[in-house]
């Protein structure tokens, strides 16, 4: 997915209804992510997966 | 993985964070719940969201009082009503949370310590900020506007995925969306200035 589209995407639905999820480490989100980002480390994905509800559509960078 | 988890309707955005061309928050994942150390009661993060929607009502109602040009200044004029909305929005939210339906006023007592409204959205102080603006051009108050704003919809967010309460994470949601609506309006205005000859 483009980073267009998900701006697209942001824009159409409203907040909560989508799962965004910055996967990179704690000091790249810090100095800057996009707004409503939730930081799960990819390195933790495994045992944080219980944090993103798989009913909404999921949009990982 | 991700996948055997149920996470069915999954995408990846391609270029990360580098593509992205959009409105951008900073600061760690706490950012802005560190005004309340132990902020874990939904009526102390109704108040920090009071507090500083207060800040910003403030910093946009005076700022709409010092700009000439009248569509920037209208803008802010709107800004400022919107942010006391919220305030009405959080204190019928403390209300119903609380049980006391007669409360006019969050309690000093939630604030720990800190003076409502002299920080606003973006966890910069109104005065600071104000002195910042003087001089400037509309695009630097615009862009720092932004940001305040980017900032405020990250942490509504981050507050809804903090609370447990069902009516409390609708009404940070309902914020969030508030704040969304205001950078888009920003947005279009910023764009309108870059191209002012487009129809």
């Amino acid at each position: 997915m483009s980073a267009e589209a998900v701006k697209e995407l942001m824009k159409q639905k409203k907040p909560g209804e989508y799962n965004l999820i910055d996967v990179r480490q704690p000091g790249e989100y810090e100095q800057g992510h996009i707004p409503g980002a939730k930081l799960i480390p990819i390195t933790e994905l495994a045992s944080r997966i219980s944090e993103i509800d798989p009913a909404k559509p999921t949009i990982l960078y | 993985m991700l996948r055997n988890a149920g996470l069915t309707n999954m995408s990846s955005m391609h270029g990360g964070m580098r593509a992205w061309k959009g409105f951008v928050a900073g600061g760690p994942p706490e950012a802005g719940m560190a005004y309340f150390p132990s902020a874990s009661r939904p009526e102390e993060l109704i108040a920090l969201a009071w507090s500083l929607e207060e800040g910003s009502r403030r910093f946009y109602g005076a700022l709409a009082g010092s700009l000439q040009d009248r569509e920037t200044m209208a803008l802010y004029q709107g800004l400022a009503g919107a942010e006391a909305g919220h305030e009405a929005t959080l204190l019928t939210l403390y209300q119903e949370v609380t049980g006391d339906r007669l409360a006019a006023k969050i309690p000093d007592t939630l604030f720990s310590g800190i003076v409502p409204g002299e920080v606003m959205e973006g966890g910069m102080r109104v005065q600071q900020a104000l002195e910042w603006t003087t001089g400037r051009s509309i695009s630097d108050i615009l862009d720092l506007t932004m940001a305040l704003e980017s900032y405020s919809y990250d942490l509504y967010l981050k507050m809804e995925r903090t609370l447990t309460d069902g009516n409390a994470r609708r009404v940070f949601l309902v914020l969030a969306g508030e704040e969304a609506k205001h950078l888009e309006s920003m947005a279009a205005l910023i764009e309108k200035r870059r191209t002012p000859d487009a129809p």
